[in-house]
């Protein structure tokens, strides 16, 4: 299983383009990640104009955190990172300095 | 990379609170780590009922008993003494912004390695290990 939470600032991601950008991430998963990619959940959180800060400024940085499962070697993981980030440009027409990606091991305790 | 999720009753805070409190834990983390100022976001969300909130860099949720919740995520690498010294500060300085008292906000840092993630089209290094990021990187704020 692979999970998704993806923070948007209000204004720059329409609602949209979720299910174009669920479709397309879905695919990266499969792409990618193969077989374990069978399961994809979403969450998506709104972070409303003026309480959403990068460096103490506001930001129209969008935040895509994601978890797969364990034991992606580095090189499949910096490519799955890419891919996503590049996906999400695309769909939500911003720069690569706007979107963070990450994929953390399923089973990563914090 | 420094995520902060504020957890806040809804409309507690004013813009100018929250503008400030999110410069101050940029100048907390950014003093007391070697990160760009620019790396730090800083995100102000309504509170649950439940008191609780998923884990950004973990894998489960995070519990809290008080009105004001501050849930960081950063890279893993530092000390835990750094890592204490910043959650603690990121709580004095919401707690003297907010107004509120000190003992009604606290909060929880989780971690995990930068290489897991990306940013600006580049994998992140780890901490101490800017500089040379930086130089290969335009990041605009």
């Amino acid at each position: 299983m692979i999970s998704f939470e993806i923070y948007v600032q209000e204004g720059c991601a329409s609602a949209g383009i979720r299910p174009a950008v669920e479709i397309a991430l879905e695919a990266v998963c499969g792409d990618v990640l193969g077989p374990e990619a069978e399961h994809v959940e979403f969450a998506w959180t709104v972070i409303a104009k003026g309480f959403g800060f990068r460096g103490g400024l506001p930001s129209t940085t969008s935040l895509v955190r994601s978890r797969i499962p364990d034991g992606c070697d580095r090189v499949t993981r910096a490519r799955f990172l890419r891919s996503i980030g590049n996906e999400w440009c695309r769909l939500a027409a911003c720069a690569q300095d706007e979107v963070i990606v990450s994929a953390r091991d399923w089973s990563w305790a914090g | 990379m420094p995520f902060y999720r504020c957890l806040i009753p809804k409309d507690s805070l004013s813009y100018e609170q929250r503008e400030r409190i999110a410069i101050a834990f940029t100048d907390v983390h950014c003093g007391l780590s070697t990160a760009p100022r620019n790396f730090v976001q800083v995100a102000f969300l309504d509170s649950s009922p439940s008191g609780e909130v998923f884990d950004s860099h973990g894998n489960g949720v995070l519990r809290y008993e008080t009105p004001y919740f501050i849930a960081g995520g950063n890279r893993a690498g530092r000390s835990p003494e750094t890592k204490g010294k910043i959650l603690e500060g990121a709580i004095d300085r919401f707690s003297e912004i907010a107004e509120v008292p000190r003992d009604m906000v606290s909060g929880f840092i989780s971690e995990a390695p930068g290489s897991w993630t990306m940013e600006a089209g580049r994998i992140l290094p780890d901490p101490g290990e800017e500089a040379e990021w930086l130089r290969q990187t335009s990041s605009p704020a």
